[in-house]
């Protein structure tokens, strides 16, 4: 259904197309792509089978490898080995040393930028470039696949994910010119491929515990529409915390005390494999040869379960704020979804199911229920499913605050608000005279900024000069279906909008993305010029037809004879500029005519808003 | 946006403008609007449409919270009853309701040194809980007696319940850190 565009039931306006739409699951350690074809929603293997794409991209000499490739080339080349950058996309060179020898790669600040850059042999690269390449080879899978191109892409990212790191996201899908319809959080992605493969109304929990983070969602299902009532988590708590604590185990059998970081390694694959182990046995032996230590050891499940209980304890306090936050109690959850390969231990299971007091659901594949849930939203999104019965309304992760005296933080709009969301805030000068103003934006639930997440600073220009006090100036606040931030200002007694600067914290700037467009194409210059025009056009032609409809539709109902012959100016002046014109002046006609129709479109919403709730079923209302 | 500015929230979700609002019937119209509305249904939609669905969605969302908390609907049904409310300068003259306050929020220092906190927690919420039921009915039955400055009042009391929730919140949430 498009805003402006009309199509009379029954009557088809264009010959129906089939976009082709993917799911991806952009994961730390795998990553999927899944497409829905005749009815069935699969992931998709590559050549060789394999369904998950190891989140890993190697930089040869001048060669980029990705996936199974370039994981075998980890152990020998680690250095131009990239893998599990996910941790880092949307964040700043200075959170790099609290990931400690994790990520062993050499970071390199750069003066120009605040997005840091790791150093391969080849270049260069921040960690939104190499999630460009995982995604180029997952979209190419599916391309290769469906046999054609991909009209769009739904791109999962963790719920507890803030704007930088969503930003981020969005700046690596642009770089692998991928057209990303929405930013899909995995819990969500979940409940919908649970909730439509069960068609069961109520309140569902989604329990997500993966290597290194911990998401609990909670959601309600109404006929086809999935809202998020709250979300929570920790972004530090997951199966890699399980390793370690079997790890400390060993250590402590042997009486090792300080050890070096290879055999710290070597203990920790050790441990990964037994606690995989005892998902299906109730022991595990673990051998380790090494000059300092050779074990041979059995770990009882009994024994495991010890270790971890404080851990899958934490995850339940979390379950319980959550909540409260969705003003729930436990008993008013009918289902508990079980996302995230650490969700395989039997004990995380038996907590979760006593905690909820109901058995937790297993049966879709928690590597892959994610990418599916991704897939089928991509499908309803793409428009293929004339319908469109199902709807995913999220909420905001974490609380919008900016920064106040003292280095205190105010909250603008707290955690768990439904998205799309705009809260206005109302300024005013202190000096006489005064026409720019900075507002720095972070987002957490702490009371410092310094304990926040800083997302940027909004430099806001051109305020008409009053004396001190008098200029009345809103800001607003918006935050998108993908729950990505805008700021937008206004000189209330004049009316003047100021120009905003945004100095992302951690982020790429346009000009940034712009050269790595560039860099990234083997296309010259002209090619890419060529390619801008060629979208204006289509955008142009899009906007003349979405008016064209709807001014035959209601046009003389809702606009008197003035506004009418504005709009059609407008439109007719586009027309005529689309085969002659340059990128720029495109864009701008295409703005014109926005501007000269804001007005109507408005009143067509307030319009359509009586028909919505009039008893019509969805279908029938002309928007 | 331009927005209808004649409509008010409860009219927007098809409501009576009342306290005792059908819960099912708003959660129903929600989904109707935003099913409607919601950018999602605007992907391969014009750049201005998908601006406009943004703000159309935005606005959905506003009325949503505030028909949703009980306490900031009793606001609003002021507001829209013509009262200007001025939450900086409110203050109460109850003074057994000022000492329940402070009865409470000495009980909420006692859980700190308790030996099971989150329980007692949990005790104290129960018991606002039942406090604000209370206020609601008597906030309902004023508002349509017209008594609007009782009817402030008790959305003042209301709110005052509704921030010792938040903190007790805010304090589990501390407990939950120091575990964690
Ligand atoms: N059979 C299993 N038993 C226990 N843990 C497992 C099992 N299979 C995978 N895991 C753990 O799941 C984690 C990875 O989960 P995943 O959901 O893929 O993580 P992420 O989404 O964070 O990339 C790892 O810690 C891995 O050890
Ligand atoms: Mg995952």
């Amino acid at each position: 259904m498009a805003l402006l565009q009309i199509s009379e039931p029954g009557q088809t306006t264009a010959p129906h197309q089939r976009n082709y739409a993917a799911g991806i699951d952009l994961g730390t350690t795998n990553s999927l792509v899944a497409i829905k074809r005749s009815g069935q929603v699969e992931t998709l293997p590559d050549e060789h089978g394999n369904h998950l794409l190891p989140s890993v991209v190697h930089y040869a000499e001048e060669d980029i490898l990705v996936g199974h490739t370039a994981h075998e080339l980890q152990a020998a080349d680690p250095l131009n080995t990239l893998s599990s950058v996910k941790r880092i996309m949307g964040r700043g060179i200075e959170d790099l040393s609290s990931l400690g020898n994790a990520l062993p790669f050499d970071f390199k600040a750069s003066a120009d930028s605040h997005v840091p850059r790791i150093k391969t042999r080849q270049k260069h690269v921040s960690a939104i470039e190499v999630s460009a390449e995982i995604l180029k080879t997952l979209a190419h899978r599916a391309e290769q696949t469906l046999g054609d191109e991909l009209s769009g892409v739904v791109i999962t990212v963790p719920a507890y994910f803030d704007d930088a790191q969503r930003q981020a996201t969005r700046d690596a899908a642009r770089l692998a010119g991928l057209n990303v319809y929405r930013l899909l959080n995995e819990p969500t992605a979940a409940a919908v491929a649970y909730g439509l493969d069960q068609n069961s109304d109520g309140v569902i929990a989604i329990y997500d515990l993966g290597g290194g983070t911990f998401d609990i969602s909670i959601l309600r299902l109404n006929k086809g529409v999935f809202e998020v009532l709250a979300t929570g988590g920790n972004s530090s708590l997951g199966g890699d915390d399980m390793d370690h604590a079997i790890g400390e185990w060993i250590m402590q059998q042997a009486g090792l005390g300080d050890i070096d970081s290879i055999l710290l390694r070597q203990i920790l694959i050790a441990s990964r494999k037994a606690k995989e182990e005892l998902t299906h046995d109730s022991q595990a032996h673990i051998e380790i040869d090494h000059e300092q230590l050779k074990v041979s050891l059995i770990l009882e499940r009994a024994t495991f379960d010890e270790l971890i209980a404080d851990l899958v304890k934490k995850t339940l306090m979390s379950c319980r704020r959550v909540l409260r936050d969705a003003k729930l109690d436990k008993k008013d959850i009918t289902n508990v979804v079980m996302v995230g390969g650490s969700t395989r231990v039997p004990l995380v299971i038996e907590k979760v199911g006593e905690f909820f007091g109901c058995k937790p659901l297993t049966d879709l594949d928690p590597d892959r229920v994610v990418a599916i849930g991704a897939a089928l939203q991509a499908d309803v999104l793409a428009g293929n499913k004339p319908e469109q019965d199902m709807l995913l309304l999220d909420v905001l992760p974490l609380s919008l605050c900016i920064e106040t005296m003292g280095g205190l933080s105010e909250k603008i709009i707290a955690r768990n608000t439904p998205i799309p969301v705009a809260r206005a805030q109302e300024f005013t000068t202190f000096k006489d005279g005064q026409t720019a103003m900075a507002i720095h934006v972070v987002q957490g639930e702490r009371e410092l900024v310094s304990d926040c997440r800083s997302l940027a600073h909004f430099e806001l220009r051109g305020i008409p000069p009053m004396t001190a006090g008098a200029a009345r100036i809103k800001v607003t606040y918006q935050v998108d279906a993908d729950g990505l931030m805008s700021v937008t200002a206004e000189e209330e007694s004049s009316g003047v909008k100021a120009d905003i600067t945004i100095k992302p914290s951690y982020g790429l700037t346009d000009n940034e993305i712009e050269t790595m467009l560039r860099d990234s194409m083997s296309h010259a210059k002209e090619d890419i010029d060529a390619r801008m025009l060629a979208e204006q056009k289509v955008e142009a032609k899009r906007v003349i037809e979405a008016v064209d409809s709807a001014l035959s539709q209601d046009g003389h109902d809702l606009l008197n004879e003035d506004e009418y012959a504005q709009i059609v100016s407008a439109r007719n002046q586009l027309e005529e500029m689309i085969e002659k014109s340059t990128t720029e002046e495109l864009k701008k006609a295409i703005k014109d005519l926005e501007n000269s129709s804001e007005e109507y479109v408005a009143r067509r919403m307030n319009e359509s808003v009586q028909k919505v709730l009039s008893g019509k079923n969805i279908d029938q209302v002309d928007v | 946006m331009q927005v209808d500015l004649q409509q008010n929230y409860f009219e927007l979700f098809g409501l009576p403008v009342d306290f005792q609002i059908d819960e099912d019937l708003m959660h129903d119209n929600h989904q109707k609007l935003q099913s409607a509305f919601h950018p999602d249904r605007f992907v391969n939609g014009t750049d201005q449409e998908k601006r406009l669905a943004v703000q159309k969605a935005a606005w959905i969302n506003e009325a949503y919270e505030i028909l949703k908390d009980p306490v900031k609907r009793a606001r609003y049904m002021l507001e829209v009853g013509g009262l200007h409310l001025n939450d900086d300068h409110e203050t109460t003259g109850d003074t057994a309701f000022l000492m329940e306050q402070i009865e409470l929020r000495e009980e909420m220092d006692q859980c700190r040194s308790c030996s099971d906190p989150m329980r007692c927690c949990d005790h104290i919420t129960n018991k606002l809980d039942q406090r604000s039921k209370e206020y609601s009915a008597d906030f309902e039955a004023f508002y349509q007696q017209g008594y609007m400055e009782d009817a402030r009042q008790v959305s003042k009391k209301m709110q005052f319940v509704q921030r010792i929730l938040e903190q007790i919140d805010e304090y589990q949430l501390e407990l939950e850190d120091d575990i964690n």
